[in-house]
């Protein structure tokens, strides 16, 4: 049994043009300790796959459908406070909006403090402790000092290193990280990189990594899952999805990046550009949800819609045109 | 924050120059020689002059204005022309009804509307927001008199919980003191209630789609904590400054609530006053409820600066 099993999720938003189908039967795992990277052009239900699983999506408009078991349980199926009892203690998050994620009105060890006293049953002075061996772990400077401070007086960066320090704060066994680092500059950047994948050795938590830096997943992530238009279009381990992609949407996106293992600059490693729209999500889509945008499309395409196929070990894609592996079959 | 709280509570100095300037100079824009008002409508012409002359309304508006602004600063507000008593015993005898009233009805209408602002913003669109918003809007849109008559008839009346009219000073018991002021706190403390439970739901809504609202829930806090304390806290601002603001609402409505519960305060004194054109007595009302006015916002400014870190001034 995988730590995180997700089924057929569907999270789907009442909208005045309709529903919006943000993501639309999605199925995934993590292993214990094991990386995933969720890969996507904007708007392709990332970070609506990430908050579904906390069951952080407002409901309604939301409404999310199918199974998302955690060490076994059903986390949809939870009452409210089994719920509570896991956010921020089994499985935490960090956001993609380091400036207004945190806060303003509460001083920064009050805020990392509050899980523990909350999850832990810390008293006030053993939480504010822990308080500052978290910042320190997180790697900012002057900690006595800093837990005392307010959001307001700490850098974009600083803060995602609070973000990070209330998610480690429980020592989650899973990490959901949507994009921690498009909010920072690109220097900055690096260095939340690099404190994640320092934390990922020493915390030993499994992490969900949503990203649009590929070059980040090559360094950090053991599978890619790529999205598109709220559906699973590939997936595969991180060196067999940058030798051979099998999706032409994937493919697209590897097109301007360079070669695996090329360094951490930030600069060469974002999705590429693919022309052309991604559909809309409140019209039902008949055939291959990328058939507009595909340069290899056919009338199959545009008539039946490819399922997910194991195209060789371990590596699934949705297209009919993809390359399969005699292996595989 | 220290030096901020100095330099606010400075500030108000000259705010209270404004309002004791207004105050006196209501003497001199009314219609009408203040001296025959002084003398009463028997005055022969040689009356009104003596007055005038004793009374010093003869001398320059600046002069007769410092004068009388040293003697305010002295806690002497003159004599009354009706009792010849002076002002300040008048108003003594009759600021705690007053005072009482108004400090039940904030308290009770901050504990009330609060929640009710908070809970219809959670509940958005649902019914819960919308019997809270419809009791704003009649809370807001009847007169004081008519809730007051209206709760008078049915608790004090009919059901006889409550004494229809009066006053016991807290002296006598908090039961008695507290039980004569529950209608009249009710009935004044409707407008308010409607008013703070209105910018509490703007201001909630507003605070709740906030990402760090979002951070709260993915920490597993509760909802009550969620609400209580992450999200109004960032909402408290405007809220605060709307009880401030309506303090004057607390201020004028005290006048109605009185005479329509007949209790001994202020507002019927104000009223005792301006019928019999008693100046003396108008001006150390006003300058007092000013004085209160100016006061609360004050401590509401200084208040800021706990509820919001990066309020600096
Ligand atoms: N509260 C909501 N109400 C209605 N639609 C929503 C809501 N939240 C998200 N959506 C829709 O869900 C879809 C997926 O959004 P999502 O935020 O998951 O994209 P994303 O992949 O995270 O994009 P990005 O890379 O820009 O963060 C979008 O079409 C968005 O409009
Ligand atoms: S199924 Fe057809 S349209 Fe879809 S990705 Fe494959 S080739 Fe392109
Ligand atoms: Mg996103």
């Amino acid at each position: 049994m995988a730590l995180l099993e997700v089924e057929n999720l569907q999270v789907h938003f009442r909208t005045p043009v309709g529903v919006n189908r943000a993501v639309d039967g999605v199925s995934f795992h993590v292993e214990e300790g094991e990386t995933l990277a969720i890969v996507g052009e904007s708007g392709c239900g990332k970070s609506v796959t990430s908050m579904s699983m906390l069951r952080l999506i407002p409901e309604p408009p939301g409404k999310i459908a199918g199974q998302v078991r955690f060490a076994g349980r059903d986390l949809l199926k939870l009452s409210d406070k089994e719920m509570r009892a896991i956010r921020g203690n089994d499985i935490s998050m960090i956001f993609q909006e380091p400036m207004t994620s945190l806060n303003p009105v509460l001083t920064v060890g009050r805020q990392i403090g509050e899980t523990l006293r909350l999850h832990q049953g810390l008293d006030a002075a053993a939480a504010e402790a822990k308080a500052v061996e978290m910042l320190t772990l997180v790697g900012i400077p002057a900690p006595e000092r800093r837990v005392k401070e307010y959001p307001h007086q700490l850098s974009g960066g600083m803060r995602q290193r609070v973000m990070i320090a209330i998610a480690l704060a429980c020592n989650p066994k899973l990490l959901i990280a949507d994009e921690p680092t498009t909010a920072l500059d690109v220097t900055i950047q690096a260095q939340i990189l690099d404190l994640m994948r320092d934390l990922k050795h020493r915390v030993g938590a499994a992490i969900v990594l949503i990203t649009h830096d590929l070059g980040v997943v090559a360094e950090v992530a053991e599978r890619v899952m790529v999205m598109y238009a709220g559906r699973k279009v590939e997936e595969a381990p991180v060196r067999e999805l940058f030798s051979n992609p099998r999706h032409p949407y994937t493919q697209g996106l590897l097109g301007a990046v360079p070669k695996l293992g090329s360094s951490l600059s930030g600069e060469s490693t974002r999705l590429a550009e693919i022309p052309g729209q991604v559909p809309s999500l409140t019209k039902p889509i008949q055939g291959c949800v990328f058939a507009g945008r595909c340069a290899i499309a056919t009338d199959v395409c545009r008539t039946w819609a490819p399922a997910l196929e194991m195209k060789a070990p371990r590596h699934v894609a949705a297209c009919h045109y993809a390359l399969k592996e005699a292996v595989a079959a | 924050m220290l030096g901020y709280i100095l330099r606010r509570i400075l500030s108000t100095i000259p705010v209270m120059a404004m309002v004791g300037l207004f105050v006196f100079s209501l003497l001199f824009v009314a219609p009408g020689d203040p001296a025959a008002l002084i003398a009463g409508d028997q005055a022969s012409p040689a009356d009104i002059e003596r007055i005038r002359e004793s009374l010093g309304l003869n001398r320059p508006f600046l002069v007769q204005f410092g004068e009388w602004a040293w003697r305010t600063l002295h806690a002497d507000l003159g004599t009354s022309i009706f009792t010849s008593l002076p002002v300040t015993q008048m108003i003594g005898q009759r600021v705690e009804p007053t005072l009482s009233l108004m400090a039940l009805t904030l308290v009770f209408a901050i504990v009330v509307s609060v929640p009710m602002g908070v809970v219809a913003a959670w509940k958005v669109g649902t019914w819960v927001d919308r019997s809270i918003m419809t009791f704003a809007v009649f809370g807001f849109s009847v007169p004081v008199f008519v809730i007051g008559y209206m709760l008078a008839y049915v608790f004090a009346l009919r059901l006889d919980w409550f004494p229809v009219q009066g006053y016991t000073p807290i002296t006598d018991g908090l039961g008695p003191w507290i039980s004569n002021l529950v209608l009249p706190a009710l009935s004044l403390g409707c407008v308010y209630i409607a008013l703070i439970a209105r910018i509490t739901r703007a201001s909630m809504l507003e605070v709740l789609a906030q990402d760090y609202v979002r951070t709260a829930k993915a920490k597993g806090l509760g909802q009550r904590s969620v609400l209580f304390l992450h999200a109004l806290k960032n909402a408290a601002v405007p809220i605060v400054t709307v009880i401030g603001i309506g303090i004057a609402l607390l201020i004028g409505g005290a006048v109605v609530t009185e005479s329509v519960f007949a209790i001994p305060g202020l507002g019927r004194l104000t009223v005792d006053a301006i019928l019999r054109r008693d100046y003396p007595v108008i001006q150390g009302v006003v300058l007092l409820f000013s004085f209160i006015y100016v006061l609360v916002n004050l401590l509401i400014d200084i208040l800021y600066t706990f509820l919001d870190p990066r309020i600096r001034y």
